[in-house]
């Protein structure tokens, strides 16, 4: 097929006929209107000429001896299966039934001898513009198979029992040999190494490629339908090269962390050691001098320590080595640890610890709890008043651990205490008593906790001073198979429709207007994942902090769109756009709550 | 005759950095009243030991030539030096760094930047923990 200057569609087009004169007639036509003719005195011809080159159209006799009109249509369309030939079948023969018969053996359309010429054009026009149309959806659809294949991304797209049934081709050369040949209808625990629920859980694991090594990949899943039929469509991003990319941010950041501290060491002893009157006595405002000399370098290590920990803790790249420990014995270690820096400050280190409630276990990273422990005792030393007690408390529960730590100093300010756990955020101004902190340390705290299972919060107590509370999931608990609630709050009535409908038969959905109606529903008493929309409760910060309190240990998921990534991240809440996320997103976003609980769903 | 206890006197301070040497020497012997002899280097060290005949090693752990591990691995093949008790001093002391130095069989860790005026108390601690073990 070309076009003309004119914009005609100029056709090739098969004559096939064995009355030599017919043939040469029509052919006459056809050159006359402007297209190409090639000629076929019968049947196998025909089909020969077919297979040499592929028409755009068949004028095809009906009647001929040997193959006939009938027998041409149907071979035709065997051999042109993956192709439309339009095939017109022409006759002189009296009556409409063997046209019929034509159209049956798949003929697409007839003329009647003698041929109308004008007809015989239309016709044409309209196979010309059909054919045209059919080529430029296989380009368009050539064109969206090409940049599918082309993406660096793999993208695998498996039905509801893990068969694979579509795949590009950056997914046959991760997981196969380049093609998809084996690939296709595939289960995806053969082709990739797991099943599809680990699949649809997971947006980090580790895949086998075809050739069998390993691959970490991050996993992005869709859910659509077709037919009616769940498809899966996983875009998976190979994380070999960023994984390479952290480790080399690890080992750049122990370096920095390694060159930042040994001058520094150098500073801090020289200094230390003067202002202690260690190399000798010093005039009173030299000795002052040397003190706050000393003190700002002891800072900036402390700033070097929560910057590195910092960095490690918000890229998710801190290891947390999770056992079980008696807490009475991590409690007992911070206090002998943070002695030193009690008696230096003049300041007594209570424990009110209850010998049964000490065998309790929580289960987190030893070392990682004493750097919480000595953060809060060293913040609470830091505002005690001289001769006073700095008191560690243990409260358990059936279902949670609580360690505080309290001090009789000037209490919390209510307004710092909404940002205490913020990212440098520091009691300014009206307290100068107490420099020396870098405004990251309880907001590495807040993290650790966080990481670790546990919820944080601070409170001014009746009588001066301040109180931090640390909440720890029992760790018996956390490793046990626990019924957890979904508690969903928003004023949408059919959202909470909905999503009681997705997650019901997952996990029990409690669907409330407002924190209000769910403190007055007792949800306080129940292992929830929180999940809500602040719009219509007020000031979005405080409703947050609710959906905190009451989430099981601080797993609570932001469902609204009316807050944006900022907000989320600030909140340390996941979040999803409810216009936008599908019943899977959320379904995800609440297993991942909730295993981050340390919980598992009943399925 | 009454034996008398024995007690923490001479201490070896291997490190590549002068100054921290000059901070180490003054903690350790003008504060501390140890005997203290500061090595620059692993080889120097090993060279220097038997005949100064350490009760206690404080090791850095970065160092050019030899690491602090491969220095305590040295130190284990000498007779006289094997059981010597060894802290290994790092400015790193991230948590699975200090797991492994602990592993290569060092008495303790202290962590840069350390406090030169607690510091005398502190490796007497270590000391006395570590001379009960083989």
């Amino acid at each position: 097929m070309s076009s003309s200057a004119s914009g005609e569609q100029s056709l090739d087009i098969l004559v096939v006929d064995d009355i030599a004169d017919s043939r040469r007639s029509l052919a006459d036509l056809v050159e006359g209107l402007g297209h190409r003719a090639t000629l076929a005195a019968d049947g196998d011809a025909a089909l020969r000429a077919v297979q040499r080159q592929l028409p755009d159209v068949v004028l095809l006799d009906l009647l001929m001896p040997g193959l006939d009109g009938f027998e041409v249509t149907r071979r035709v369309r065997t051999l042109t299966a993956d192709r439309w030939l339009p095939v017109i079948v022409i006759s002189s023969l009296q009556g409409d039934e063997h046209f019929c018969r034509a159209l049956r053996h798949g003929a697409d359309d007839f003329l009647a001898r003698p041929v109308n010429v004008e007809l015989l054009d239309a016709k044409l026009r309209h196979y010309g513009s059909m054919l045209a149309l059919q080529r430029r959806l296989a380009v368009a659809s050539q064109r969206q198979r090409d940049i599918y294949d082309n993406l660096r991304d793999a993208v695998v797209t498996l039905d509801a029992a893990g068969h694979v049934r579509d795949l590009n081709l950056s997914a046959c050369r991760a997981f196969g040999d380049g093609t998809p040949v084996g690939l296709i209808g595939a289960g995806c625990k053969a082709m990739l190494g797991e099943a599809l629920d680990v699949l649809m859980q997971r947006k980090e694991l580790n895949l086998r490629r075809g050739d069998g090594s390993t691959m970490p990949a991050e996993l992005a899943v869709s859910e659509w339908f077709e037919d009616g039929h769940a498809r899966y469509t996983f875009v998976v991003r190979d994380l070999t090269e960023r994984r390479q990319v952290d480790r080399m941010k690890d080992e750049f950041l122990a370096t920095v962390s390694h060159e930042l501290r040994t001058p520094l060491t150098s500073i801090v002893g020289a200094i230390g050691l003067l202002a202690s009157g260690a190399a000798g006595d010093m005039p009173e405002p030299a000795r002052k001098l040397a003190t706050v000399a000393s003190r700002n370098a002891q800072r900036l290590g402390r700033l070097i320590d929560d910057l590195l920990d910092l960095t490690k803790i918000e890229s998710d790249r801190l290891l947390l080595n999770l056992q079980p420990h008696r807490v009475g014995m991590l409690l007992a270690e911070a206090i002998a640890a943070s002695q030193g820096h009690a008696d230096r400050a003049q300041v007594r280190l209570e424990a009110l610890v209850d010998s049964a409630d000490a065998l309790r276990q929580v289960r987190v990273d030893g070392d990682r709890f004493a750097q919480i422990m000595a953060n809060l005792l060293s913040n609470a030393i830091k505002h005690a008043p001289p001769q006073s007690a700095v008191t560690v408390g243990l409260q358990v529960t059936s279902r949670r651990v609580r360690v505080t730590v309290r001090d009789r100093g000037p209490g919390l300010a209510a307004e710092f205490r909404s940002r205490m756990f913020e990212k440098f955020s520091q009691a300014d101004g009206s307290d100068r008593r107490v420099p020396g902190g870098t405004g990251l340390g309880l907001y590495v705290t807040r993290l650790l906790v966080e990481r670790m299972g546990g919820r944080i919060s601070a409170d001014s107590v009746v009588g001066p001073g301040a109180q931090f509370t640390v909440d720890w999931p029992d760790a018996a608990l956390a490793d046990s198979v626990h019924v957890l609630h979904l508690l969903h709050i928003d004023r949408d009535a059919d959202a909470l429709r909905r999503v009681a409908q997705w997650i019901g038969s997952a996990m029990p959905v409690l669907s409330l207007a407002s924190l209000d109606e769910a403190t007055a529903a007792g949800a306080a008493d129940l292992e929830y994942v929180v999940l809500g929309d602040p719009v219509g409760q007020g000031s979005a910060e405080a409703f947050c902090a609710g959906m905190r309190r009451l989430a099981a240990y601080g797993s609570a998921v932001l469902y609204s769109d009316a807050v944006d990534v900022d907000f989320a991240q600030r909140m340390g809440m996941p979040w999803l756009r409810k216009s936008t996320a599908s019943r899977a997103d959320i379904e995800r976003s609440i297993r991942q709550a909730a295993m981050q609980a340390h919980k598992a769903i009943s399925p | 005759m009454s034996v008398a206890p024995p007690s923490l006197k001479r201490v070896m301070c291997v490190e590549d950095d002068e100054d921290i040497r000059t901070v180490l020497e003054f903690s350790l012997g003008t504060l501390g009243g140890y005997e203290v002899m500061c090595c620059a280097s692993g080889p120097q060290a090993l060279a220097a030991a038997p005949a100064f005949a350490p009760d206690l090693i404080l090791l850095d752990v970065m160092m050019p030539l030899m690491s602090g591990p491969e220095v305590l691995a040295a130190l284990r093949q000498t007779d006289r030096l094997r059981n010597v008790p060894t802290v290994f001093m790092t400015a790193k002391a991230m948590p699975e760094e200090v797991e492994s130095l602990l592993v290569h069989g060092a008495t303790g860790i202290i962590v840069k930047p350390f406090d030169p005026v607690t510091l005398p108390r502190d490796i007497l601690i270590y000391w006395e923990h570590g001379r009960g073990r083989p």
